[in-house]
């Protein structure tokens, strides 16, 4: 990530705390600034996401033992890439300091096995459990894939259903179904099901096969509940065009329910975090309990008995078209309902 | 004499433009405002979706996010370091376990979302003068239980680590101010700016502002356009009655219905929500007027592109409702835009939504200026001319299509009198495309 240097100084000790810096994982050292209000004129273009300013007589202070500072500014609106940069600039910081200390208790002569020990007395070993490398790639896809597939499947779950009302076919669609309103459900979101399946499928093997995102305990729990997902999802169609049988009403909601989606998968803010009301909202939202799967299974590799109230709880959302049936055999064999 | 004549026609097809441009804005307002769907994009999904947003993410940052100890050591100051540790903002400490293992259980069951590991050897390391480590485990499924757990105890453990740095160099004879500079010889200053309390709404929901103004109206733009494809004469998009008065006409006065009705609302959600919300709002208000201006045309004429292949009322959001999540990863806003694959940087840029995310985050979050935005400012306004263009070739190219169509009608229609020679239906044809010609 591109950050600037404010380099009042010029030392070849400086130039050294540089080059160290662009070396880091996260950071990557892209122009050098003569103050600060250019740099700051740069992070507001969005070139830079932090500037590291170094006060002029930086290592003549440092080597008179007189505290010189380092001054880092990082910008936060965008919070993911400052957070990264804060780590490393930090880090570095502290290493820069370190060396300068090694040199000092050297030249005092303490001894060399009590130097560490002095510099720093406790390290902290931080295990990223599922995702050592904080890949951001890992929490974008593994988000955006199912969220698409939600929104889809619930757009083309109401679409067709509601197609047939809006054209006043819908009769004509029972008739076929030998006046089953089951079959005629069935057989007319049989091929959506299957295609889904499939598509959910490809998209775990591509994440999880082909790009090698954690899998923990196996794909087939994945595998699992994505199959109970799409159910899931479809199911929730049914209910919103069987609540309101008009299409246009129906293909709203389900955008305003599908949207929320994203939100309350809990990957971007934890849902613990939000106000209370909220919370018991996200329940209804089987993505919610997609995730809860996705940590166990594919971050945390727990055991799959963790996560079987999840499954459930998907699977229960299948039941929801019965609520509805009677009133959307209804409004398909009357039609009484407005098409515009 | 020729020069008068040209200068009053000239004159006269001004005003005749002018006042054809007004009547196709005041009709499609009329439009707008009589479609109950259109009204609900427009106008509801505007007022509810920054409330409902900002309500949800209403706590910026995470508070007490639990965790589990494993305290092997058993020491004084071991306590201390986990007191300090429960005392902090980010992180409380829930479950005090014996094991790893103990503690992997709890973890599994996401009761906690970290786990902190003290060693047997701890305290004996710190006293023999060693260096000490404890482990730390984070949940890695959401960003900000990584962040949260890692600020605070990285923040304890600095602290602790001077005090027991300060006693080892008094063991060592170095006492005092000299102490203190050996301890920290170069010590740093951080400062984060403009989003100094790091939290989340004050990152994400600027951008989701402009999401949903651009959202709205593409989606409100392409239902008006299936509507009219539904409901005019032969499900055309633009009915005759109306392209007569001329290509431009049409685009600069529906546009402009669009616009003044945008503008004002923007006045809600640019310039109300982040006030009564709390989000950063440092940017001049001026400048936030100046960048409207061609983000709202831009968008406009992206929408009226686009809505031109809607055949039917829902079609746009069935297909592209889906798009709304990928044009906030285009923006930038989550993952810095210089860090972006450079095909994907390309594809987002082509979105007038993520110039805009930019240029307003940079302006109200930032207080940058209009100069400082300056890119995304002239990228905006070549958005403008370009969409402005390909509006005004898809509405040239639907209605040419129509009058193609209208013909082989027409032609078709003639041939049918001839053969079947029916004079009813004859007079009903010809009165019908007479009324529409």
């Amino acid at each position: 990530m591109p950050i600037a240097i404010v380099d009042h100084d010029q030392t070849p000790s400086t130039r050294s705390f540089i080059r160290n810096l662009s070396a880091t994982q996260q950071v990557k050292v892209v122009m050098q600034l003569n103050n600060q209000a250019e740099a700051r004129k740069e992070m507001q273009k969005g070139n830079i996401y932090a500037f590291v300013e170094v006060k002029h007589g930086f290592t003549a202070d440092a080597i008179a033992n007189r505290r010189p500072t380092i001054v880092f500014y990082v910008n936060d609106t965008y919070l993911i890439a400052g957070s990264l940069l804060y780590k490393d600039i930090s880090y570095m910081s502290a290493l820069a300091s370190a060396s300068m200390q090694q040199k000092v208790l050297r030249a005092k002569g303490v001894n060399e096995s009590q130097i560490m020990g002095i510099i720093q007395p406790i390290i902290s070993d931080t295990h990223l459990i599922g995702n050592p490398w904080a890949n951001y790639g890992v929490y974008l896809i593994t988000l955006l894939l199912p969220g698409v597939l939600q929104l889809m499947v619930l757009l083309m779950t109401i679409f067709p259903i509601g197609v047939e009302l809006k054209e006043k076919t819908s009769r004509e669609w029972l008739r076929t179904a030998n006046k089953s309103m089951a079959a005629a459900l069935i057989g007319k979101l049989l091929p959506y099901t299957v295609i889904f399946i499939l598509l959910g499928i490809i998209s775990n093997i591509l994440l999880y096969g082909f790009m090698h995102y954690p899998t923990q305990a196996g794909i087939g729990g994945m595998f699992l509940a994505t199959i109970i997902y799409i159910l899931a999802y479809q199911a929730i169609g049914i209910l919103i065009i069987g609540t309101l049988p008009v299409l246009r009403d129906s293909v709203a909601m389900a955008a305003l329910y599908g949207l929320f989606a994203f939100t309350f998968a809990g990957f971007t803010f934890p849902i613990e975090q939000m106000p209370y009301p909220v919370q018991i909202f996200s329940e209804i939202f089987p993505i919610r309990h997609y995730f809860r799967i996705y940590v166990n299974q594919a971050l945390h590799g727990t055991s799959i008995s963790y996560s079987y109230a999840y499954y459930l709880i998907m699977l229960a959302f299948t039941l929801l078209p019965a609520l509805v049936f009677y009133r959307l055999k209804k409004a398909a064999i009357y039609m009484n309902y407005p098409t515009k | 004499m020729k020069k008068i004549y040209l200068k009053t026609r000239f004159r006269h097809t001004l005003t005749l433009s002018i006042k054809e441009s007004f009547s196709i804005f005041m009709q499609e307002c009329k439009t707008v405002c009589t479609d109950k769907g259109v009204i609900i994009i427009f106008l509801i999904a505007s007022f509810m979706y920054p409330i409902l947003y900002c309500s949800i993410y209403k706590n910026e940052v995470l508070v007490d996010v639990p965790v589990a100890v494993v305290d092997q050591s058993h020491s004084k100051r071991s306590a201390a370091l986990l007191r300090q540790i429960d005392a902090s903002r980010d992180v409380k400490i829930t479950y005090h376990c014996t094991s790893l293992q103990e503690a992997r259980k709890v973890f599994n069951t996401r009761k906690v979302h970290g786990v902190i590991f003290i060693p047997s050897d701890f305290d004996s390391k710190i006293v023999a003068g060693q260096q000490a480590t404890l482990a730390i485990y984070c949940d890695m499924s959401s960003f900000l239980y990584y962040k949260a757990l890692l600020t605070s105890t990285s923040y304890i453990i600095l602290d602790n680590s001077k005090q027991i740095k300060t006693e080892r160099l008094n063991a060592q004879g170095i006492t005092g101010e000299a102490a203190k500079m050996v301890a920290d010889p170069i010590p740093y200053d951080d400062i984060i700016l403009y989003n100094s309390s790091m939290g989340f709404a004050s990152f994400l929901m600027p951008a989701l502002l402009i999401i949903f103004i651009h959202q709205t109206l593409f989606f409100g733009i392409g239902m008006l356009a299936g509507t009219a494809r539904e409901e005019n004469r032969f499900h055309v998009l633009v009915s005759s009655k109306i392209h007569r008065m001329g290509i431009y006409r049409i685009i600069w006065g529906k546009s402009l219905c669009y616009f003044v009705l945008y503008f004002a609302l923007s006045f809600y959600t640019l310039g109300l929500i982040p006030r009564i919300y709390n989000l950063p709002h440092i940017g001049n208000p001026v400048d936030i007027v100046y960048l409207l201006i061609p983000f709202l045309f831009a968008t406009i004429f992206f929408s009226m592109t686009f809505s031109t292949f809607f055949r039917n009322r829902e079609t746009g959001m069935v297909l592209f409702l889906f798009f709304s999540l990928i044009l906030i990863f285009l923006s930038g806003i989550s993952w810095p835009l210089k860090n972006i694959h450079g095909f994907w940087r390309a594809f987002g840029w082509m979105f007038p939504s993520t110039q805009g995310i930019q240029a307003y985050v940079k302006i109200n979050s930032m207080g940058a200026t209009i100069r400082e935005v300056s890119f995304e400012y002239i990228s905006l306004w070549i958005q403008t001319g370009v969409y402005f263009l390909t509006t005004t070739l898809t509405y040239y190219w639907q209605i040419k299509k129509n009058k193609i169509r209208f013909r082989i009608r027409q032609i078709k229609g003639h041939k049918r009198v001839l053969t079947i020679n029916n004079p009813t239906k004859q007079s009903d044809n010809t009165a019908d495309y007479k009324s529409e010609s």
